[in-house]
């Protein structure tokens, strides 16, 4: 099956070449800082420095460190499989937009060694899971593309907290998820990237979401030089929840976009994107939202929300938020702002003696603290925090 | 405390102020009344060194300090205290934190050690009683989600905990009920003493009736006009500014 999957990829690929900006995902992001990579095989990996304990799930350029396992707490909670085993098409498979889009065939066409990760029903984690994705370079010009499969059964509870390391000469990595989250199961998925190299992320996370399923994707960058991250989720059966928070700290010349589409197919779900992106110097920033409830998912309740606060005159933020409702008994909201500190707010703070480079603090603080605390894990909240406060001072 | 001499500004080119003269003691409460546009919130705002008017002339001293020329954050620090007519809303900034904030970088430039948090609670909870208010209000964001009332509650809270030397309430009373006025002037009763002073803007007498001034001004077209006592509020009162204009 993995072998049809990557052939048929890779023809799509070929036919379609790398994306333009023509097409409406590609618009604000070129391509073209892409081209310069290729895939290259990689020579012996050492096991770098990284402390692992025992909820620690290691990934190594995309594939799961099988000697870390033996110490996972849950493992006896998880079955493994490598991908290349898996015969089941409707496991493998992404939503049609990824399945269209040139990137995450190319992507499809190379990886090498994923893993399906099932985490069996009930099962509940108390302490969230830590994901580490170490991307070891050894050369110039790498591409990295890593494909896992991550499935959630009925009734499990599973909050996971994933960070990126990059290490040696910067790469392009190419990630494609899919979490498939069943009935009634739980999943505080958190991201956390904090990378001062010089790496290129493209990024595909799918959820495939079952009945009444509670699912919070939070997400914080700081430092990404480049990065485009696509998040789709489809809400298929009743009852659902979704809820996507994503905080953005860009500086220099740093691009980030984030580029999400909700699918409302089923009634009585309710979804919510919230990001938040704050800009300095020449940065520039991209979020193309979207929220489609189709025809029969009555009582949909959905909300969008993009606020940008630029810091400098010479960053640029691009919005698009979307909506497309083909249900008549729904509640859908979006919006979107993008300015500068308010000048009024800052005339308030410094009328009570507080300096103006403490009062502007302060509201970018604020600005990022309305996001931070929407998220669902407070160790999450507690890093981005001072995160955030690292990136102010600078 | 205060004394202002041949003040004059504007913005945008229009000019606002024409020469104000205004000299407030220590232990005095000035009442400065006007119809709308007559430059009172301006004089206000310039007081307080908002940067959005331009002194064109003449100057502002504070116990024989020029502030003139002096950032907002150093006015305020100096004791100038602008209570605001419409305080702005700061979502994710809580009262606690601003205020604590607020009152260390005063306590700083008085050459003071810092107030712990414990002790700051402390003073806080102690005024937010003496106001009516619950102690969660020191959680919520500042002014955000408050009613008109809660806002200018807020400010008083905010003056009674800096304590500055000089407050210059701009329309406080604006949009108040009986309750929250009575509050207001509460609050402002138990701010003043002999080594402070209060300038108080307003177009009403309702504010007066609970907070008695020691001098009342008119002002017109960005003068002061007339200056005297309690009697000149009744006069406005009674037949507007138009008398001021023969």
């Amino acid at each position: 099956m993995i072998d049809t999957l990557k052939k048929t990829s890779l023809e799509f690929f070929h036919k379609q070449g790398y994306p333009t900006k023509k097409l409406e995902n590609w618009k604000f992001t070129s391509s073209k800082n892409f081209k310069n990579f290729s895939k290259k095989e990689i020579s012996d990996i050492t096991i770098a420095n990284i402390s692992t304990d025992e909820t620690t799930l290691l990934f190594i350029n995309g594939k799961l460190c099988l000697n870390t396992f033996k110490n996972f707490r849950y493992r006896d909670n998880i079955e493994i499989n490598e991908l290349a085993n898996i015969e089941e098409k409707a496991i493998l498979t992404f939503s049609d937009t990824f399945m269209n889009d040139a990137m995450f065939n190319l992507g499809m066409s190379e990886f090498d060694g994923g893993h399906y990760i099932k985490f069996k029903k009930q099962t509940n984690v108390e302490d969230p899971i830590k994901i580490i994705n170490l991307f070891q370079n050894d050369t110039s010009d790498r591409r990295i593309v890593s494909f896992n499969i991550f499935h959630f059964e009925e009734g499990s509870q599973i909050s996971i907290v994933e960070k990126d390391i990059n290490e040696g000469a910067p790469s392009f990595n190419l990630k494609m998820n899919k979490f498939i989250c069943d009935n009634a199961s739980n999943l505080n998925f958190a991201k956390y990237v904090e990378d001062k190299s010089d790496c290129h992320l493209l990024s595909y996370s799918y959820y495939k979401v079952g009945k009444d399923v509670c699912l919070n994707m939070d997400s914080m960058n700081k430092d990404a030089i480049f990065s485009k991250e696509f998040i789709e989720i489809d809400l298929n059966n009743t009852g659902s929840d979704a809820k996507v928070n994503i905080l953005n700290l860009v500086k220099d010349e740093q691009h980030l976009d984030n580029n999400i589409l909700i699918n409302h197919n089923a009634e009585h779900c309710t979804s919510f994107q919230h990001v938040r992106n704050i800009l300095d110097n020449k940065s520039s920033t991209v979020f193309n939202g979207k929220v489609i409830v189709a025809e029969g998912a009555q009582q949909t309740d959905s909300n969008q929300s993009n606020k940008n606060l630029l810091l400098s005159l010479n960053s640029t933020a691009f919005s698009n938020p979307q909506l497309e409702i083909y249900a008549d008994d729904v509640s859908c909201g979006h919006g979107s702002t993008t300015g500068a500190l308010d000048e009024n707010s800052i005339f308030y703070l410094r009328a009570r003696g507080i300096d103006q480079s403490s009062a502007q603090k302060m509201l970018i603080k604020a600005f990022a603290k309305e996001v931070i605390d929407e998220f669902s894990l407070s160790s999450v909240q507690d890093i981005s925090e001072i995160a955030l406060d690292r990136w102010i001072d600078g | 405390m205060i004394k202002i001499e041949n003040l004059k500004a504007s913005i945008d080119d229009k000019d606002i102020l024409k020469g104000i003269n205004l000299d407030i003691p220590a232990g005095e409460v000035h009442v400065i009344m006007g119809r709308n546009g007559s430059g009172k919130s301006t004089l206000a705002n310039v007081i307080a060194g908002n940067e959005t008017y331009e002194v064109d002339g003449g100057n502002i001293t504070m116990e024989d300090t020029d502030i003139t020329e002096m950032s907002i954050e150093n006015r305020a620090l100096e004791g100038i205290f602008l209570c605001f007519q419409y305080p702005v809303a700061i979502p994710g900034v809580s009262m606690a934190y601003f205020l604590r904030s607020a009152l260390n970088a005063h306590r700083k430039y008085q050459g003071k050690e810092e107030m712990d948090a414990l002790e700051f609670l402390n003073k806080a909870k102690a005024i937010l009683s003496e106001l009516g208010l619950d102690d969660s209000f020191l959680k919520r964001s500042i002014n955000d989600g408050f009613s008109g009332g809660e806002k200018k509650k807020s400010e008083i809270l905010q003056l009674l905990t800096i304590d500055p030397k000089l407050a210059v309430l701009d329309e406080t009373d604006s949009g108040l009920d009986v309750d929250a006025l009575r509050t207001v002037a509460k609050g402002v009763n138990k701010f003043k003493n002999e080594n402070n002073s209060v300038l108080i803007i307003t177009h009403y007498q309702r504010l007066l009736d609970y907070i008695k001034p020691d001098v009342v001004h008119l002002m017109i077209d960005g003068q002061i006009v007339k200056t005297g006592d309690m009697s000149l509020v009744e006069k406005v009162e009674k037949d507007g500014y138009s008398w001021l204009e023969k």
